[in-house]
């Protein structure tokens, strides 16, 4: 555990690096990005020199670097320079609405998505599994976007069941049951997106892994016992097929908080870290796009150790093996 | 898990879908009385800080903090009004305009406005350079009394009410004296203005705003109890303009007449958006101003309206200026009207042959150009970038289309490394020495073109010229000289265009809100009429 420890900190430390440099490689800067499209402001050379020192771009990239290292000791992420705010109060801004759409889609799909897999993978080549089986492979070719606006559509314009746009009614002065119901409300169309885009994928890896486990003789063995049918699924074949799907939700997690969601965000106009992000690729706002990358790479990284902690109580043989 | 289990499961997940629906609907039933809200859904949503140093820096985010900061003097329908400032006058042996300010005036917090709030954003914004007046033309303002205000400037500006007087936010100096880090200012005394509504919420995340009536305004209580900004997907605005949850938002052109059947009012802005075809005149072959005459003649506007625009464009001027800006416009000049046939006759002028593949070469090396396609990067620039090509191959310049994400383009044309490039900007509304900024300063959206020294020369001047006859001709006389030398090609000027519900009479102020900026909300609209 204490090489683990190591390896962790030491991915982490070049990790903040990369972080730091690889917007600062971007052709362009901040300045030219965020105020170079409007022809009327006027930029003046006070103006200019003002803002090119408090985006600190007339230090080194060295000083720079360092700044930023020791801010972040502090506590501090820095200041964006798009939104003029604290760079830690624009991301919690956006995070919680993008943990509870992301983390619900997540969740819900992966349930189903195991579900149905185990269900479709016992009865491989029947009816059930055969129809599952092609309804899950056309969804799979549908692209975010595009489900998003179907539904929206039909759900929203014509049959006027959900609203079209937010993540709560603006202003409308509710709270408690009723403001928890507004957000429900707004959550359902975007989440149903979500989760039809995520959930093929889940399935498909549950029931090929299922697939083959069903044969494995340790199988034949709990039905010699007389177990039921149900219990073998669950506890015994399904618990075995989990293994690629938790590797596959561990890498996916960390991307997939930022860049999964941009597409429906921008569909439902749902607040959430893609448009951060997105927004401040456009403008080069280096201490959003490292402080969220930070956020990112936190996520990631602890929950390849959540990973690595769950292979052991699915598969003891693993702990072993260390 | 039986068949029956997974059919139960799946009923009882459709049966809570629906549950949830009918319930929320319920719920929204129970309303208690509202106040008259007017709401605008914005696709962007988020625009900043309303406060003056708080916005990004974009026409909409100006807006925003136009509803609760007041000028020295505002725009309506009918061209300058007194807004703060209820007389003035320009004092021509001093250089310097007399403001005589509007008694028994109020800030939201109730402190009264006098001229040493005037006096004090003068000098603040020396201090502090904000983003859309230029303070090095203000050589300093000073207290005459109580309530005047004598502005001196360091040279003769013709645009002062225009675009200072007319665009400044005057501050409350007893919030912002002491205020060292203006941008970094975001307690609530950065939104106290004299303005006709004050600032009740602003959600960056949601990317809404919400602002009630001040109804101590020296103009009269607003029409509308509040007004609510909404984020929402510019695709979604129609339907929910049609369901009565906003009660105006911009429209796309191709669905414009279908909402005015709907019987919603379509407000049109006077074009002003230019989509533009810059050229790198600093290298061969665009250096020869016969060469980029060619080019002008080998376009089809007009086609390029018809098919990617469907008529929702004017062809663009050669001179720069559209033909909406009036008596600033001047339309004589050469349209440089499609004619393949005058363009091949230039290229073969200029010492080109047509090469075996039918493209011109000239000493062996064929003609290759390639055409980037800049910021914004949507479906219309690359169709009308497509059609671009067509027309230059269709005589014999071979084309090369580039599309690249918008900033790495954008930072490509500000350092040269292009050929041809197809961008847009908008505010050509605005005063006219905005074509100082888009012809000679130095940004990726200038034509940065400064070889014709009489054509430098004219712009620096207009700007002094504080005869308005004497600065229409010499503003006539650089579109000119423009359509002359033709460093950038204008393809042409976009249609905009606003539905609403009538329930406030919205109007697109001629000549721009403030500095320019082409949108109908002005604030004025939601005042009574006087």
């Amino acid at each position: 555990m204490k090489t683990t420890g190591t390896h962790y900190v030491i991915a982490f430390l070049i990790i903040l690096f990369l972080n730091f440099l690889l917007p600062r490689l971007m052709a362009g800067d901040p300045l030219t990005a965020i105020y170079g499209q409007e022809v009327l402001i006027q930029m003046t050379p006070a103006l200019k020199l003002r803002l090119t020192e408090s985006f600190g771009l007339d230090q080194p990239l060295w000083e720079q670097f360092f700044r930023y290292v020791f801010s972040l000791f502090k506590g501090d992420l820095g200041y964006s320079f798009y939104h003029k705010t604290p760079v830690l109060k624009a991301i919690l801004s956006y995070l919680p609405w993008t943990i509870l759409l992301m983390g619900t889609a997540f969740t819900l799909s992966g349930v189903m998505g195991v579900v149905l897999g185990i269900e479709s993978g016992w009865r491989r080549g029947r009816k059930i599994d055969k129809s599952l089986l092609v309804g899950m492979m056309s969804f799979s070719g549908f692209p975010s976007f595009f489900v998003g606006i179907l539904l929206l559509l039909i759900f929203g314009v014509e049959l006027r069941l959900f609203p079209l746009h937010g993540a709560q009614t603006a202003y409308a002065g509710l709270s408690g049951l009723g403001l928890l119901w507004d957000i429900l409300k707004h959550l359902v169309l975007p989440l149903s997106t979500l989760v039809v885009v995520f959930l093929s994928g889940d399935y498909l890896l549950t029931r090929s892994t299922m697939v083959t486990v069903v044969k494995e003789p340790f199988v034949l063995v709990a039905k010699a016992k007389g177990l039921t049918d149900r219990k073998i699924r669950y506890k015994h074949a399904g618990r075995n097929s989990l293994i690629p799907v938790v590797t596959a939700t561990g890498v996916r997690f960390g991307s997939m908080i930022v860049t999964g969601a941009l597409l429906v965000e921008v569909v439902f106009s749902y607040p959430g870290m893609g448009s951060l992000v997105y927004d401040a690729i456009l403008t080069r706002d280096y201490p959003v796009l490292q402080g969220s990358l930070l956020v990112i790479t936190i996520v990631v990284l602890m929950v390849n150790l959540m990973v690595d902690l769950l292979y052991k109580k699915l598969d003891p043989r693993t702990a072993s093996a260390q | 898990m039986s068949k029956q289990t997974i059919v139960t499961g799946i009923v009882l997940l459709v049966l809570s879908f629906f549950l949830l629906t009918i319930l929320g609907c319920e719920k929204s039933s129970k309303h208690v009385k509202e106040p008259v809200t007017y709401t605008i859904g914005d696709p962007v949503g988020d625009w900043g800080y309303p406060s003056p140093y708080g916005m990004y820096p974009r026409g909409p985010g100006y807006i925003q903090m136009s509803f609760i900061f007041d000028t020295l003097v505002w725009k309506d329908k009918t061209g300058i009004i007194p807004a703060l400032a209820e007389k003035w006058e320009y004092v021509k042996s001093e250089n310097a305009y007399l403001f005589q300010l509007r008694k028994a005036v109020t800030f939201h917090d109730g402190y009264p406005f006098t001229a040493d709030d005037v006096v004090f954003t003068f000098s603040y914004i020396k201090e502090h350079p904000w983003l859309w007046v230029d303070s090095r033309i203000i050589k300093t303002a000073q207290r005459v009394n109580d309530h005047m205000v004598k502005v001196h400037l360091s040279r003769p500006f013709a645009p002062f009410l225009m675009n200072i007087a007319g665009v400044l936010p005057i501050l409350p100096k007893h919030l912002w004296e002491n205020v060292t880090e203006p941008e970094r200012f975001t307690e609530a005394g950065a939104t106290v203005g004299t303005g006709p509504f004050k600032l009740v919420d602003y959600n960056k995340a949601q990317g809404t705003y919400l602002y009630e009536a001040y109804k101590d305004y020296y103009l009269g209580r607003p029409i509308v109890d509040r007004i609510r900004f909404l984020r929402i997907n510019p695709e979604t605005a129609p339907a929910a303009l049609k369901r009565g949850e906003i009660n105006a938002c911009s429209v796309p052109p191709d669905i414009m007449q279908h909402m005015r059947d709907q019987g919603f009012t379509i407000e049109e802005e006077p074009p002003g958006w230019v989509v533009n075809l810059f050229i790198n005149h600093k290298k061969e072959p665009f250096r020869s101003r016969n060469f980029r005459h060619a080019l002008a003649y080998a376009i089809n506007k007009t086609n390029i309206v018809q098919i990617v625009k469907k008529g929702h464009a004017v062809i663009g001027s050669p001179g720069l200026l559209p033909p909406s800006k009036g008596v600033w416009y001047s339309a004589e000049n050469d349209c440089y009207e499609y004619d393949p046939a005058k363009a091949r006759g230039i290229l073969e002028d200029l010492g080109y042959s047509l090469g075996p593949d039918g493209y011109y070469q000239a000493e062996g090396q064929r003609l290759d150009l390639e055409l980037l396609i800049a910021s914004p990067t949507e479906e219309e620039f690359i169709r009308t970038a497509e059609m671009i090509k067509k027309d230059l191959e269709g005589i014999g310049i071979k084309i090369a289309l580039r599309s690249l994400e918008a900033k790495t383009a954008d930072s490509r044309i500000q350092n040269w490394h292009f050929d041809l490039a197809l961008g847009g900007y908008g505010g050509l509304g605005g005063d006219p020495d905005v074509l100082r900024g888009v012809i000679i300063e130095d940004n990726f959206n200038s034509a940065r073109y400064d070889q014709n020294k009489e054509l430098v020369r004219l712009l620096e001047n207009q700007v002094r010229q504080m005869s308005q006859e004497e600065r229409i001709q010499t503003v006539h006389e650089i579109q000119r000289i423009y359509a002359e030398e033709l460093p950038s090609i204008t393809v042409y000027y976009k249609k905009w265009y606003w539905a609403h519900d009538g329930a406030v009479s919205l109007y697109y102020t001629p000549e721009g809100l403030g500095p320019g900026i082409p949108v109908p909300t002005n604030k004025l609209c939601f005042l009574e009429p006087h």
